[in-house]
């Protein structure tokens, strides 16, 4: 836990200097966090140019916003990647949005590359989660983890899980609360 | 829909798992700019989810992302120190004490921010421009004081029919229309207001977006149908 702790203190310190408009942090921040941005976008969006696009978006936005970061949105990290997340959703929206045909999501997945969801997410989500998730039943826990890293639609989860939309719907909503529960716990 | 504390909660959770879309995502939105509470149950889920994302795979972005955001942060002055608008008056009062602050740096931003009245000069306004029967906004709205623009980005917006263009105006609260130009589609539209402008806007909140003969109306008022009504919210 150590050295989460120093980190924790040095990205806040680098996202003050930000908020005075200090370019050298706003570099140094960039090299320790970009890293991590850009493969959760990727993950996300499992499209590279649209994982880049994400990434140079959310950092010209924190370069506006570090002064609107405090400690109740979370670890300075989690807000980052929160902001990068946001914004890669946005444009897989957008692209969505324009592709006219069944060029789905889904299928780019499943090219054999990988699974939807690959072992090691599922673990490192529940370890995350303190525990949380375990409590989940299975169907809950994929489907939010589905779209929390992949950004699967309510569709795309109903056809990635063999599942009627409506019941997906379910499992992501009763999934969520009883997550909240538990984290309050 | 009333905002109650079970659906608030529920909607935040959705909201920023992703799996809350379209008009619903955009109403949402519209809740948190409007209450502190929606926000807080946001930011809840936002610090939660938030560990999620910190366990997977670093994977090393190319250069050229950096050297983009360097373009767009700072166009003119690569490797030097411009006179930006926030390194002026309104940016330094925003952190007065500063030496303070940089000796305790695990202090909550946020108390120090509350600890100021809000600067009038640094209000953003947002929004979105929907239509009615789809799910994404035409255009997603921001303005921020301190930079004295206003951005439209499309999101779901299509190109005009041919010949045509859309033009983009703000609605005062007493009146005629004031054009704020053209609107190319498919990219973001950035305008710069003055002060005339701003004030309208910050009064009346309001926008609207008519559809005009190639290069906009010919007589300075709307003269094509209006097609869309926006209001923006204070963030």
């Amino acid at each position: 836990m150590m050295a989460v702790d120093v980190e924790h203190d040095e990205l806040m310190g680098l996202l003050i200097a930000v908020a005075r408009e200090d370019r050298a942090a706003f570099q140094r921040l960039y090299e320790k966090v970009s890293g991590r941005m850009f493969g959760l976008c990727l993950k996300l969006a499992s499209q590279r140019d649209l994982a880049e696009e994400a990434v140079q978006d959310a950092f010209v936005q924190i370069w506006h916003n570090a002064g609107e970061y405090h400690n109740e949105r979370g670890a300075p990290l989690s807000w980052m990647l929160t902001i990068a997340r946001y914004r890669t959703l946005d444009l897989m929206r957008v692209r969505k949005a324009k592709q006219t045909s069944g060029d789905s999501h889904l299928e780019h997945m499943e090219d054999g590359r990988e699974g939807p969801l690959d072992v090691s997410l599922r673990s490192a989500g529940a370890a995350e989660l303190t525990g949380c998730l375990e409590e989940l039943s299975e169907p809950q826990r994929d489907s939010i983890l589905l779209s929390y890293y992949r950004g699967f639609t309510h569709d795309e989860l109903s056809e990635a899980l063999s599942s009627p939309v409506g019941t997906v719907k379910s499992w992501i909503r009763r999934g969520l609360m009883a997550l909240k529960r538990c984290l309050e716990r | 829909m009333k905002k109650t504390p079970e659906r608030i909660e529920a909607l935040a959770a959705e909201y920023v798992l992703g799996s809350l879309r379209g008009h619903a995502r955009r109403r949402f939105e519209r809740w948190m700019m409007e209450s502190v509470r929606v926000r807080q149950e946001v930011w809840f889920w936002e610090e939660k989810l938030g560990h999620l994302g910190s366990r997977i795979e670093e994977e090393i972005p190319p250069a050229s992302v950096w050297s983009g955001i360097e373009r767009r942060l700072w166009p003119q002055n690569r490797g030097t120190e411009p006179a930006t608008a926030a390194n002026d008056g309104a940016g330094r009062w925003l952190w007065p004490g500063w030496s303070l602050v940089a000796t305790a740096a695990t202090l909550v931003l946020a108390v120090i921010l509350l600890q100021q009245p809000a600067p009038r000069d640094d209000q953003r306004l947002s929004g979105a421009i929907v239509q009615a029967e789809m799910t994404d906004p035409l255009w997603l709205v921001s303005e921020s004081a301190l930079e004295r623009q206003l951005k439209l980005r499309p999101v779901a917006a299509t190109a005009a029919e041919q010949g045509k263009d859309y033009e983009l105006w703000i609605v005062p609260e007493n009146g005629q229309p004031v054009s704020l130009g053209v609107m190319p589609v498919g990219e973001t539209y950035q305008v710069t207001l003055d002060d005339k402008t701003r004030a309208l806007l910050s009064s009346s909140r309001t926008l609207a977006i008519s559809l005009e003969p190639v290069g906009g109306s010919p007589t300075g008022a709307p003269t094509g149908p209006i097609l869309h009504v926006a209001r923006l919210y204070e963030l």
